[in-house]
């Protein structure tokens, strides 16, 4: 090596001496990016060593002059070094620079700190900010979706300003809250970090359907044109840094900041059009009549069945006027929209200072009538580092508002709406004089929720020596949280009702770090980095509730009439939590060859009590860049390679105070002492483990022939032990339920990334395709002793549908506990008949005939009772992940995204409920075409469903009952999330009217959905695998948008 | 190279077998078989001669279907027990009886005889003693009434699924002798002797009665309605078995105080062939005839042969008169029964007192 050196040295020196005294040369060129887009900025060197000769101005344009035979090299940040031989003669070059694809290259935030991710042992991903561009949405997190291996986005309510469930690797939890359909799995989503401060993404949604106050998601609050890059950390290497906080995973999102010489203004426009999905078919007026009328006829009893016709004039009295409409009442609910988005960004400066505004309005009027959302934002960030760069300071400030409605719903669920869509087309439309209770409800509720945020944050820095940096980070954020809501008296039984919420949540945060970086006897290189962080955190908020104001036009001050105050007054969210945590993380490479990372965190929390006060967070890691191995440095077609191993831990404090010392309350007097009395609702457990999160990682990325085929694999095991169980508890014992532990969870699985770029990088073309997916497998590992491993939610509730879940250790975790549908019985003769007693198979006194379900006697007693269930599904999906392709000629680009699941248990709910509408002709619900459903009709027929028309023994036999596995369907999809066409207008043209660019592009989300399920939407469900037909449909997006620059 | 290969394929092991469920020292899932499991009770209390189907089980959410098995069958004393456990053939159904077959063998080809144990536990749980069970096959509970441990049949339930097996102990088996028919408010259930009259039970020469219904049923000579309860017998029931029948029928008889039998002609009202689900109707001048299948009913569903709730056969023998105004007045009396064993079976309704009344006011 050294030899070679020294030749090229000489070399060198020879053509300098040679060209000595030759008169210069004049180079004149323009350099272009990959849009072809001039690049202005770039640093030209010359000569050897490398002499910067100066920059491009902000035309791409360059002009030096240089000696003859001379090579120029082009240089920016984020791009591939190009030089480029000049000749004696005067030339114009035309350069065009590729961006550095290479993703060692990059930069990843570990423990607030940036690291190299050559150096990196712990499993993440990264995004650019440029993928999360062009489609309009309320919350970025639904652009993710689909293209980080392992991240499992479900997009399952479309209600504007909330969110969907995001897991990274499976399943954390097996808590639930709530009952029936709205049964809510605890959400378990990866702790965010924006711009080094850390957010609980959780807070509006930890209640589940049922909490109070907006349940605006702080990710909505985030404009998506101000993000910069997102960083998605995996296994408990990288997470581990971050605390109890971080057991699902940490999401970093970092926001833009200026980099241009020349102040830019950039405007972002999106104007875009929302559509709900197909919505329910309904037979309408005379339609709906003559069918009514046909199943009494066909399916009556006795006369005195058919005598109930003449007692109904909606389906007697043809002619009356009254009855005789055909309205359609989905209509009035749901409605095609018109939206806009404005995002304007001011930046400038330079690495010694520089700035940057972003100042947003988002809207989305919301595809359910009375419903929406919309943003506005103001960000500042500004940023000193004088040229030594040993001092830094960057300060900024977030200010955000989200303004929503929710009807008289509660956003994921508009349980209202969706009764008044079955309402039967024989009733009048709504109108002034009789607007029914619910119809007016649904419309005419004011609701207005408002989140409002300020986030100001100070970050300063200094070097003392070489390699030794300290930096403090206080951030302040304050969110109120309102809720107004007013029922109208003629949705009310005539009174006006009045509800308002409002709340505070505040966090003062504080970060100090120690760390230094020294590389001795030339090939170690050690670094180390102590900080510690404090949280105050704070939460309160209150209720107020009047049933019955004065008039409709008196909506507030209210409080004028204790008598008709259904209190309200503070809620029991009071918080007050001061957080402590001290984390050590040392790093260690020889030759950046191998690589040890160690590190450990303690978190203390005022909440966890004094058994548990601190969490400790261990963890490992180790990698191989084997590409740097002499054996293999002659190979050229390797980029790179590596290999990592990681284990780590991440404890989660889930014993409360409440939970551990029981919760106490003033009980009145006792021989005139105060009494105070243990509240009976749950046994105080002292003894109350933390949640421990271990995971072990084995990854191996590699990159080949100059990034043509990048890969990234991930496989990993995560056991959670010491899960919170509530158990419920006999009621001798007093008390009504225990929290305990003993309940433990694994996941364990494969992530896969594969990227392929075919064409070359100088053609015209370039095209990326990229493919991930994820398989996870969660296993029970345990249950609290006693439950000898199985336990049985129960939904006794007959609104509740029966629709049991079962847990039994060893199985996937979440598994329904049903009926078993084997289909429906062809004949009479097919029922079985119990060869004792010789009756046939029956339920509730009503013996099964033809056209019945075949719901399966699991304990053959001839009876269906309510022993026959059986543990089957799995509502939590095993594949997971989406492809890419990005292909740009010339001006032009499109872009391709989908996002697949797969082999996951969804119950129809909605179809139950659909076909169920039939069984009461009399009643005023609407009715559907059964012609595309596969249903008994005439003895003989095999079908898929019973038949629908017999209500005289719906009761009994109950054909469509919710808790059976005919609802059970393969919630296997494969959509295609978004497409974007963009141009790329040319800059010599939009100059003339004194614009630096401009771009234009077409978009559309949501755009189809390949599927096997017979529902509407198999991704628009529960968290466990429900379709409730209450929910939001999520809708599509049309959207038309520019980027214009200054 | 060669080094590249290698570490391919070290790589390559640890991933495939890193996904392993084995490796990863996961628990297996099994059927769930709950220790809680019960029975509503665990002594048993059957009827010899019919088929009882009898324990509500409980599996506790036990993972279904389970596997039963009766163990340990022994008397109280140790003795073991065998008896029960004898195979006969017995009817088993295997179509739907609905009360609308036209035939005998319309009948007879919804059952089958099956070789059975006559005392055996199936896989939902239930206990079935079969109606193949007579006395002499299976000794019922001692006539003295005494319940002494030594008589009384023991026996443990083996239940398992893949999860596991859980051992039930002790359930007792202690039989009724057999009541070959319904009502049987005339016999004494532990001995088969007559029963005692109720307002006279010492009397050895008094005994209980089948009662019928009696509906406006007026004496011919007192001109006062009928009665049959415990202090007035003026009708009794006999449910009897005859001689010289086919095997299979049923005679409805009414038996006058001296003894002789009425033309059933007199009961102008009634509806012969509708009022047992029997065939060849014969009707002479004593007697009406069917053939039948037993047991009567043959399954507890309501048809119009029997009573509301399936549960016994019901007749109704009317007859109309003219009454004080010169309208027509009608008289019933009927009897809900069940007949167990198969056999030729008369029913003989006995006026002990006088005949009723048919001639118009």
């Amino acid at each position: 090596m050294k030899t070679v050196r020294l030749i090229g040295i000489v070399a060198g020196l020879l053509v300098a001496l040679g060209s000595y005294g030759q008169t210069n040369v004049t180079v004149a060129g323009n350099v272009v990016d990959e849009n072809r887009q001039p690049f202005p900025g770039v640093t030209v060197f010359v000569g050897r060593p490398l002499r910067a000769l100066g920059t491009t101005d902000e035309n791409g344009n360059f002009r030096f002059s240089v000696p003859p035979n001379s090579t120029l090299v082009f240089r920016i940040i984020g791009y591939q070094e190009q030089s480029r031989k000049v000749g004696s003669d005067r030339e114009s070059l035309r350069i065009q620079l590729a961006p550095d694809a290479n993703a060692l290259e990059e930069v990843v935030i570990r423990g607030y700190q940036k690291r190299s991710k050559e150096l990196s042992t712990g499993s993440s991903f990264s995004i650019g900010g440029d993928k999360v561009q062009d489609i309009p949405v309320a919350n970025v997190e639904q652009l993710l979706q689909g293209r980080v291996p392992g991240m499992n986005i479900q997009l399952n309510t479309g209600a504007p300003g909330f969110r969907g469930s995001t897991q990274i690797r499976g399943l954390s939890t097996i808590s639930m809250t709530g009952s029936g359909n709205q049964s809510f799995l605890q959400p378990t989503s990866p702790l965010y970090v924006i711009d080094g401060v850390p957010m609980d993404a959780d807070r509006a949604t930890e209640y589940g359907f049922q909490q109070q106050g907006p349940g605006i998601s702080p990710l909505s609050l985030i404009p998506q044109e101000d993000i910069a890059n997102i960083e998605i950390l995996k296994d408990a290497q990288a997470t581990s840094l971050y605390g109890s906080m971080a057991a699902y995973g940490v999401i970093i999102i970092t926001t833009k900041r200026g980099n241009s010489p020349i102040p830019r203004v950039r405007y972002t426009h999106n104007s875009f059009i929302k559509t709900p999905p197909k919505l329910r078919e309904t037979l309408g007026g005379n339609l709906e009549r003559q069918l009514k009328l046909k199943q009494i006829y066909e399916n009556a009893q006795d006369f005195w069945d058919l005598w109930d016709v003449s007692g109904s004039p909606m389906l007697s009295d043809s002619l009356n006027a009254y009855w005789n409409n055909s309205t359609n009442w989905q209509d009035y609910y749901y409605r095609t929209i018109y939206n806009q988005s404005h995002n304007l960004a001011i930046d400038g400066g330079d690495q010694l200072f520089n700035y940057k505004a972003n100042i947003g309005y988002f809207s989305d009027q919301g595809i359910i009538r009375n419903t929406g959302f919309s943003r506005y934002n103001a960000n500042l960030r500004m940023e000193y580092q004088p040229a030594d760069r040993r001092f830094q300071i960057i300060g900024s400030v977030t200010g955000q508002l989200g303004q929503q409605s929710v009807g008289d719903g509660i956003g994921m669920l508009q349980t209202g709406i969706a009764e008044n869509g079955l309402s039967s087309t024989l009733l009048p439309p709504p109108s002034f004089y009789q607007a029914g209770g619910s119809h007016a409800s649904a419309l005419s509720t004011d609701n207005d929720n408002a989140t409002r945020l300020i986030r100001s944050n100070l970050e300063a820095s200094y070097e003392f020596i070489k390699g030794l940096r300290a930096s403090t980070n206080v951030s302040y954020e304050f969110e109120s949280k309102t809720e107004d809501t007013f029922t109208p008296a003629v949705a009310n039984n005539q009174f006006a009702r009045v509800y308002s919420y409002n709340g505070r949540t505040t966090q003062l945060y504080n970060r100090n770090s120690l760390n230094y970086s020294r590389t001795f006897l030339e090939r170690h290189n050690l670094f180390v980095n102590f900080f510690n962080e404090f949280r105050i955190a704070g939460r309160q908020s209150s209720v107020t509730r009047q049933e019955r104001s004065p008039n409709d036009q008196l909506q507030g001050p209210i409080g004028f009439d204790g008598y008709f105050s259904r209190g309200g007054g503070l809620l029991d969210d009071y918080t007050d939590e001061r957080a402590a945590s001290f984390a050590f993380a040392a790093s260690y490479d020889f030759d950046k060859r191998y690589v040890l990372d160690l590190s450990y965190r303690l978190d203390g929390s005022s909440a966890n009590g004094f058994e548990n006060l601190y969490a400790r967070n261990p963890a490992i890691g180790f990698r191989w860049n084997f590409d740097k191995e002499p054996f293999l440095a002659g190979l050229d077609w390797l980029d790179y390679g590596a290999l990592r191993l990681s284990w780590g831990v991440n404890i989660i404090p889930t014993g409360t105070l409440e939970r551990i010392y029981g919760k106490f309350n003033i009980t009145g007097n006792y021989n005139g002492q105060q009494g105070i009395g243990l509240d009976f609702d749950q046994i105080p457990n002292p003894n109350l483990m933390p949640k421990t999160n271990t995971q072990y990682n084995l990854g191996f990325d590699f990159s080949i022939f100059n990034n043509r085929v990048e890969v990234i694999y991930d496989t990993y095991y995560k056991k959670v032990e010491n899960e919170l169980f509530e158990q419920p508890l006999s009621n001798i014992t007093g008390f009504n339920k225990l929290y305990s532990n003993g309940a433990g969870i694994v996941n364990y699985g494969h992530e896969l990334f594969l990227m392929v770029r075919p064409l070359p990088i100088n053609s015209d073309f370039s095209l990326s395709f990229s493919i991930n997916g994820a398989i996870n497998h969660d296993v029970l590992l345990s249950l609290p002793d006693g439950f000898d491993g199985q336990f049985i939610r129960w939904e006794f509730d007959p609104n509740e549908h029966y629709q049991h879940i079962i847990l039994r250790v060893g199985g996937a975790s979440l598994a329904n506990y049903l009926r078993i549908n084997d289909g429906v019985y062809a004949t009479d003769q097919e029922v079985p008949v119990d060869p004792v007693t010789g009756l046939r198979y029956q339920t509730n006194g009503q013996f099964f005939q033809g056209g019945d379900p075949i719901l399966r006697d699991l304990n053959g007693d001839y009876i269906l009772d309510g022993f026959d269930y059986r543990r089957t599904g799995n509502s939590q999906p095993i594949f997971t992940g989406g492809l890419s392709a990005m292909l740009t000629y010339k001006n032009f680009g499109l872009n391709i995204n989908g996002s697949f699941t797969g082999k996951r248990t969804i119950l129809n709910n909605a179809m139950a409920q659909r076909l169920g509408l039939m069984r009461d002709p009399f009643g005023n619900k609407a009715v559907v075409p059964l012609d595309d459903v596969n249903m008994w009709q005439q003895p003989g027929d095999r079908a898929q469903y019973p038949y629908a028309y017999d209500y005289r023994r719906y009761g009994t036999i109950q054909p469509f009952r919710f808790d059976q596995t005919l609802w059970a369907e393969d919630g296997t999809y494969f959509k295609i999330n978004s497409i974007v066409l963009s141009y790329m207008f040319e800059r010599d043209f939009i100059r003339r009217f004194g614009i630096d660019n401009l771009r234009i592009y077409l978009s559309g989300e949501n755009l189809h959905t390949f599927s096997r399920y017979s529902g509407p939407n198999p991704e628009n469900v529960t968290t466990m695998g429900r379709d409730v037909s209450e929910g939001y449909p999520v809708p599509r997006t049309y959207n038309i948008g520019f980027n214009l620059g200054f | 190279m060669q080094k590249i290969n290698v570490v391919i394929a070290l790589l390559l092991s640890i991933l495939l077998t890193g996904g392993c469920k084995k490796v990863l020292d996961l628990p297996e899932e099994r059927e769930y078989l709950s220790e809680n499991i019960n029975y509503g009770s665990q002594i048993l209390e059957p009827i010899i001669g019919r088929t009882n189907l009898m324990g509500t089980f409980n599996s506790d959410d036990s993972s279904l279907p389970l596997t039963f098995e009766i163990v340990n069958a022994r008397y109280g004393d140790g003795r073991p027990v065998t008896d029960l456990f004898q195979v006969r053939p017995t009817y088993v159904w295997i179509d739907a009886y609905d009360g609308y077959e036209q035939s005998l063998e319309a009948i007879e080809a919804k059952r089958r005889l099956e070789d059975r144990p006559l005392f055996e536990v199936r896989e939902s749980g239930q206990f079935i003693l079969w109606a193949s069970s007579t006395n002499e096959l299976i000794e019922p509970r001692p006539t003295d009434s005494s319940n002494l441990v030594q008589d009384i049949r023991f026996f443990d339930l083996k239940v398992s699924n893949t999860g596991g097996t859980v051992y039930l102990r002790d359930f007792q088996l202690i039989p009724w002798r057999e009541r070959p028919y319904y009502p049987f408010t005339d016999t004494n259930p532990y001995t088969g002797e007559p029963a005692p009259d109720p307002t006279d039970p010492a009397n050895p020469d008094k005994q209980d009665y089948i009662r019928p219904r009696l509906d406006n049923v007026i004496g011919a000579n007192s001109n006062r309605p009928l009665q049959s309860n415990d202090n007035i017998k003026d009708v009794v029931v006999y449910i009897r078995p005859f001689e010289g029948g086919n095997g299979h029928n049923l005679r409805l008889k009414f038996m006058r105080p001296d003894g002789t039998f009425m033309n059933p002609d007199e009961f102008n009202e009634t509806k012969w062939d509708q009022l047992v689900h029997g065939f060849n109707l014969v009707k002479t001048a004593s007697y009406v005839q069917y053939d039948v299948a037993y047991p009567i009913p043959l399954v507890n569903i309501a048809t119009r042969y029997t009573n509301e709730n399936g549960g016994s056969a019901s007749i109704d023998i009317e007859y109309s008169r003219r009454g004080f105004s010169g309208g027509l007045t009608y008289a019933s009396f009927g009897l809900d029964f069940n007949i167990y064993r198969a056999g030729d079976w008369e029913i003989v309704f006995h006026f002990r007192n006088e005949l009723p009344k048919f001639e118009d006011e």
